[in-house]
């Protein structure tokens, strides 16, 4: 039971992280960023070069959040701001620029699987169970993430400019707010966040050119679901997360990866508002 | 005027098919270039290269030199459509020599029977493929599975297995028959589980498998990406038992480094088996490809061996019509890396296995090897 208990959030801890960078675009722009896996990629080969380069694990991270930005920066700038008023032509957009960093990174490391070595091995003992230690920190690296989040959000100058451009973009504008500035940012940290996610699971995964694509679904979905905040992206990764953990375990794997997408179906029929104000 | 034009046409005409007869063999080679496919991929190129440059230096077949069209089939059903479809009618490549995933080759059989072009196909596989256009020179569950669970049953006292697999043809196939094997043999399958073949996260298959009291794991996943996660994930859980993994190759256990130490693996090669046709074999791809070369394993070195299949069954037949060359591959033996490898069996080879363990440099040390182990009844004529 406890084992369980553990899968859940550990596997919530997971998908928040790799979520929550899409969460903070569509949450300011209301673009759903379909890059987002290719981001996810992106991040973990910044993991691959900096694990080669011998960077300890504590630059490696930076690195592949500062790696993930740039990218974010440049396709906002090239790309997604000639956008904003045609969200439908943002997801295909998006969706193709996603294909086409795949195939950079192919073109550069290969199509074949790479291997990170990671940073933390074996397992420790909680109350009686043997559970891997690695899945055990990405419980903390998922906290660490809300707070530092909700408290630029919250606490920031940038923070208050970003929640005046996602109530009222015009009157933010009409307040001097440099709403396209504000995109911007958002844009760079919530791609840097989809880079830094896929730093933190590769030790879990192998990292080829299509790592992120899997993940990608499950985090649309619980974006939708949420509905815009950190606080209630948490809570849709805690109950899709871990029905999907419930329904693999007792009933069968195959199904378990259908649970998040049919769930967030079900939600949004029902409630078309998700999670959100709740 | 009329005539005269006619004249030339013929001429040409006749000139064409003159230049015809010279024309290189095509041989098509569709394979999983992306996907999952794409670990094992190039080293199954190289070793169609090496096998073709080393017959064209001897004067090619039949006189003709042989080419090479490689295709990437995306390791799956889609992909194969387009690289068979391409192949067969548009290359009109005289063979088909290749490895895929099972997805790949089910895809591909209804253009090769509407092509009438003989595939001889080079990964081990599920078994039961009975397309009378597909030869298989590699293993089927028969060959592969019982040197594992003999092992594990006499050297290590497994009693119950749990098995874990990807969700497609070729896993569920091997774990079926694994689970069958296992039970004749005295054993108890305690768990069997899936996950689709894109699947990432494999925890709560390992907290059941954790929870089931288990003594032995057996593995089927596709290969590459599937294969490397679920090994991490089950070393990252402290998972110690012994464990046999039936589609993990040297390749992929030398990169995987300290995690792929002390998996289990049973195949038709490896690469230190000790004789002169391996070391041949393996001193020319070194020569050829240097520093690129792709270790060869036990899905590239059968390739290897069907190109030379199809050299002989040519031979034999004396042209490379179809129907001829169908019947000349059941009858004619190739000395390879692997032994003598014949197809008589049903369109199927018996083969010598090895069971190996990977070693923590990532090295497979041979454990035992089964001499001639035979295919079984793959394709019984039906009477």
């Amino acid at each position: 039971m406890l084992t369980v208990a553990l899968d859940i959030v550990t596997t919530a801890a997971l998908l928040f992280i790799i979520s929550s960078g899409l969460l903070i675009v569509f949450g300011v722009m209301k673009i759903i960023n379909f890059a987002h896996a290719a981001f996810v990629t992106v991040g973990a080969y910044a993991t691959l070069v900096g694990a080669r380069l011998g960077l300890p694990w504590i630059l490696v991270l930076p690195l592949a959040f500062v790696t993930g930005a740039i990218c974010g920066a440049l396709t906002e700038a090239i790309i997604v701001r000639w956008l904003y008023r045609r969200p439908l032509d943002a997801i295909l957009a998006t969706w193709g620029l996603g294909i086409v960093i795949g195939q950079i990174v192919t073109l550069i490391f290969g199509r074949e699987v790479q291997f990170v070595q990671a940073p933390i091995t074996g397992t420790v003992d909680l109350l009686g169970v043997d559970y891997s230690a690695y899945r055990i920190v990405m419980i903390g690296a998922a906290v660490i993430v809300a707070l530092v989040f909700t408290t630029l959000l919250n606490g920031t100058r940038l923070g208050l400019s970003t929640r005046a451009v996602i109530m009222n973009e015009m009157l933010a504008q009409g307040l001097g707010v440099d709403s396209s500035r504000v995109r911007l940012i958002t844009f760079a940290i919530g791609s840097g966040l989809a880079a830094l996610s896929g730093a933190l699971i590769t030790p879990l995964s192998s990292v080829d050119p299509n790592m992120g694509l899997p993940w990608l679904i499950s985090a649309f979905m619980l974006v939708m679901v949420s509905g815009g905040s950190l606080m209630t992206l948490a809570v849709s990764s805690l109950m899709l997360g871990g029905l999907q953990v419930i329904v693999s375990t007792f009933v069968n794997p195959i199904l378990g990866g259908l649970t998040i997408a049919i769930c967030a179906a079900i939600v949004l029929r029902i409630r078309p508002e998700g999670f959100a104000r709740a | 005027m009329i005539s005269r034009a006619l004249l030339v046409s013929l001429a040409l005409v006749a000139a064409s098919g003159s230049a015809l007869a010279a024309d290189p063999i095509k041989i098509g080679v569709p394979v999983g270039l992306s996907g999952a496919n794409s670990v094992v991929a190039p080293s199954v190129v190289q070793s169609a290269e090496l096998a073709v440059d080393e017959i064209n230096a001897k004067g090619g077949v039949l006189g003709r030199q042989l080419t090479l069209d490689v295709a990437d089939d995306a390791s799956g059903a889609a992909g194969a459509q387009k690289a068979f479809d391409a192949l067969v009618f548009q290359k009109k490549v005289n063979v088909l020599i290749s490895m895929e995933t099972s997805a790949a080759r089910n895809a591909g059989l209804p253009i090769v029977a509407r092509g009438k072009t003989p595939f001889i196909y080079t990964s081990f596989y599920e078994g039961r493929s009975c397309s009378p256009y597909l030869y298989v020179n590699a293993w089927v569950p028969e060959q592969q599975v019982p040197p594992i669970v003999d092992y594990f049953n006499k050297e290590k006292k497994a009693t119950k297995y749990f098995l874990i697999g990807s969700d497609y043809a070729f896993g569920r196939g091997m774990l079926s028959f694994t689970k069958a094997y296992v039970e004749k043999t005295g054993g108890k399958v305690v768990g069997e589980e899936y996950l689709p073949m894109d699947g990432s996260d494999w925890t709560p298959i390992i907290s059941k498998l954790k929870a089931s009291g288990a003594d032995a794991i057996i593995t089927s996943t596709a290969g590459g990406a599937p294969n490397v996660t679920l090994t991490k994930q089950l070393r990252a859980a402290g998972v110690s038992l012994p464990y046999g993994n039936l589609a993990v190759d040297e390749g992929t256990a030398k990169s995987m480094g300290a995690d792929a130490a002390g998996i289990y693996i049973s195949a038709s090669y490896v690469t230190g088996i000790d004789s002169p046709a391996n070391k041949k074999f393996l001193a020319a791809m070194s020569k050829k490809f240097g520093a690129d070369l792709k270790t060869p394993n036990d899905l590239s070195v059968p390739e290897y061996e069907g190109v030379y299949a199809y050299k002989a069954a040519v031979e034999k037949a004396g042209s490379t019509d179809s129907q001829k060359v169908l019947a000349a591959l059941s009858e004619v033996s190739v000395e390879g890396p692997r032994g003598t490898i014949r197809m008589d069996k049903q369109r199927h080879a018996p083969l010598t296995m090895y069971l190996g363990q990977v070693q923590s440099d990532g090295s497979v040390k041979v454990i035992q090897s089964f001499p001639n182990v035979d295919p079984g009844a793959q394709c019984p004529p039906k009477s």
